[in-house]
């Protein structure tokens, strides 16, 4: 038995695996748009043609629009829409308001959108009236969508007079005939997730898209997930939502980075903008690594990313600044006080200034920000300053996804070459040395420690590399100061001092020097 | 109370006059806003059902009656179809009923304007009378109504 099973095993693994789309006779299944941002993505390349679908969740939570929106996207006068409204929200209402986004279009209804009032059917006959009067809509028009909208109604109308026999077979013969007639169907409606596991319609159906909106604090945060799309791989999880004047917008939690191609390691380093800080580093930053600047407010953070960005720019590596403190007017300026000419690249399109504040913003769309920012330019280096700004830019709800969406965003992004210098403030401690409260550490191949010690009665700077990925840096602790080109190092290394890192040192060899700034008159 | 913009009221005389006694003096059996509701009826119903109509038609009519009294002879069936028009046209003056019929259908496509806007509206009315002239095809002013004096 045992050894006609390992036969088996063998032969099986003498198959060359072939992807099912290649397998000759096999069906392809078209994709239709959803005409949503992101959502395609989301759905492993868009809604299979001819499927049956459901979009659930509760009121107010952008079912209706997600409906038009699909509706819009693929509405043609040779395939036209169906949309069935019944006891909710009557089309005239849903014009009215679903005017206002920038995806309707008002010239294709009529012909290409036709609107159907089934509520008299609904409220003054039974489910066989339903079904007769959308086969008789569709085979009059041959559409290439269907929505029913509410279709909830639909069944709690037909629920007091219909036993639970009947009312599967309703379903099954509208799937069937819809199905049957090539059209791809949502039927929206009201539900809870609980309603789930005893309703025959969440069976039958091919897509099951479901839409939350969760309060938490002072935000609202929409969420939406994927419960089923047959045959696709789609993208698991709970991804955001938002609706604008555009309708929703979706952002995968992969961000769309899932077919992001990685670049060949080239081992390249990347000057910082600062000569001495570079010999430090074993020669600059590798080329896609992710640097954490971590260091209290007031040591140069935010000057060591403008010699960062600067340092590309000069190279011909356009860049991005995703900043959530300071306003952009703030680096531009600090930028010419170092000598160094920000307002050019900006106006050429090498650099951006993303001044992302709005304190309700999910992970997602902040990171969806900074992505579109870094394709528009075709960024090489990235500054995101800072870490805790980011955070306290994010409605409350979505401050626990930080370090996760963070952990995906840089690994596809310094994946695919992009070199990241993040900042984090970090207090100061007489008595350790933390990198950083954040446990972000290990998102990071690279780590400098900036901090203040108290010498010869003056609070000084000093940084220190921390971490380097792959490659030997300096140990030493050098003390900086920022001058009028920048952050330079100066000194070399102190070794009359020791327990720098305390920011207490102990002078343990007589030290002759002059201060790097000069001393208060006595 | 709003009154239709001018521009409404003369895209309400233009659709009365593609009915049959629109074009009249009102001595003719015809009844023109008849006819336009009863055209109009199945494409709103589609959009907001029977009783959307039904309600569309009796806010016109009530808003009507208060500019034109012998408007309030008429009433609004629950089919949505008008009643009471040849009523009316035996107790007022030709002249009367012709503008009463104006002036319930400047309200109804005033409605419409206000609820779906000036583009939908036309879009509407161009589907059922597609000889609609271009120049027709604009109620002005966004479509928003006059203020009364």
């Amino acid at each position: 038995m045992e050894e006609k099973m390992k036969k088996q095993n063998n032969a099986a693994k003498k198959i060359p695996r072939q992807p099912a789309s290649d397998q000759p006779g096999k069906v392809t299944i078209r994709k239709l748009p959803t005409g949503v941002r992101g959502l395609d993505e989301i759905l492993g390349g868009g809604i299979p043609e001819y499927s049956f679908n459901i979009i659930a969740g509760t009121p107010g939570c952008g079912k209706t629009t997600l409906a038009h929106q699909i509706a819009f996207a693929n509405a043609t006068v040779a395939k036209p829409v169906l949309y069935f409204t019944v006891l909710g929200e009557p089309a005239m209402k849903m014009l009215r308001y679903q005017q206002q986004f920038s995806f309707f279009d008002a010239s294709k209804l009529g012909k290409a959108i036709r609107f159907i009032n089934l509520v008299d059917v609904v409220l003054e006959q039974d489910l066989n009236a339903v079904l007769d009067e959308i086969i008789k809509q569709v085979t009059a028009s041959s559409p290439g969508l269907v929505v029913v909208d509410s279709f909830r109604t639909v069944i709690r109308k037909a629920v007091a007079n219909t036993d639970e026999m009947e009312m599967q077979s309703f379903i099954q013969r509208l799937a069937q005939f819809l199905t049957s007639w090539e059209a791809t169907t949502f039927l929206v409606g009201e539900y809870v997730q609980e309603e789930m596991k005893d309703n025959p319609i969440f069976t039958i159906a091919d897509g099951l898209i479901w839409l939350w909106q969760v309060t938490e604090r002072n935000s609202v945060v929409r969420k939406l997930q994927l419960f089923k799309i047959r045959g696709q791989d789609t993208v698991p999880g709970l991804h955001t939502v938002r609706i604008n004047s555009d309708g929703l917008q979706a952002f995968s939690r992969t961000m769309g980075l899932t077919n992001t191609k990685a670049k060949p390691l080239r081992n390249r380093r990347l000057s910082i903008g600062i000569p001495e800080l570079d010999k430090m580093l074993g020669g600059g930053i590798l080329e896609g690594d992710s640097l954490l600047v971590a260091g209290p407010s007031g040591t140069g953070k935010s000057a060591l990313a403008t010699q960062f960005i600067a340092a590309g720019l000069k190279i011909g590596e356009p860049g991005i600044m995703a900043i959530f403190e300071e306003r952009p007017k703030g680096y531009v300026d600090r930028a010419a006080n170092f000598g160094l000419n920000f307002k050019t690249p900006q106006e050429k399109g090498e650099l951006e200034i993303l001044y992302l504040r709005p304190l309700d913003l999910s992970v997602d769309e902040t990171m969806q920000e900074i992505l579109d920012a870094i394709e528009r330019v075709g960024a090489k280096r990235l500054v995101i300053d800072s870490l805790a700004g980011f955070e306290m830019a994010l409605a409350p709800g979505f401050r626990a996804d930080f370090r996760e969406s963070l952990y995906r965003m840089i690994g596809a992004l310094t994946g695919a070459g992009v070199t990241i210098l993040s900042t984090v403030e970090v207090e100061d401690s007489f008595t350790s040395f933390p990198f950083s409260h954040y446990a972000i550490s290990f998102l990071t191949d690279d780590i400098i420690r900036m901090r203040y010690v108290e010498i010869s009665g003056q609070l000084r700077k000093v940084l220190v590399v921390i971490k380097m990925r792959g490659g030997n840096h300096a140990k030493d602790i050098r003390e900086y100061v920022i001058t009028d080109t920048g952050l330079v190092i100066i000194h070399p290394r102190q070794t009359d001092y020791t327990e720098l890192s305390t920011g207490i040192p102990k002078l343990c060899a007589r030290a002759v020097e002059q201060a790097p700034e000069p001393r208060a008159d006595r | 109370m709003t009154k239709p913009h001018p521009k409404i009221r003369v895209l309400a005389e233009n659709l009365l006059a593609f009915e049959p006694g629109g074009k009249t003096t009102g001595a003719s059996d015809a009844n023109a806003i008849f006819h336009v509701c009863e055209k109009l009826r199945p494409q709103l119903a589609n959009l907001t059902g029977n009783v959307g109509f039904r309600a569309l038609l009796s806010r016109a009519l009530a808003l009507a009656g208060a500019e034109s009294a012998g408007l309030r002879l008429l009433h609004v069936k629950s089919n949505g179809s008008l009643e009471g028009l040849e009523e009316l046209k035996e107790k007022v003056a030709a002249k009367e009923f012709l503008e009463g019929e104006k002036i319930l259908l400047s309200h109804l496509l005033g409605l419409l304007v206000a609820f779906i806007g000036e583009n939908l509206t036309m879009q509407i009315l161009c589907e059922v009378w597609p000889q609609l002239y271009r120049n027709d095809r604009s109620v002005g002013n966004g479509g928003k109504n006059e203020k009364a004096e």
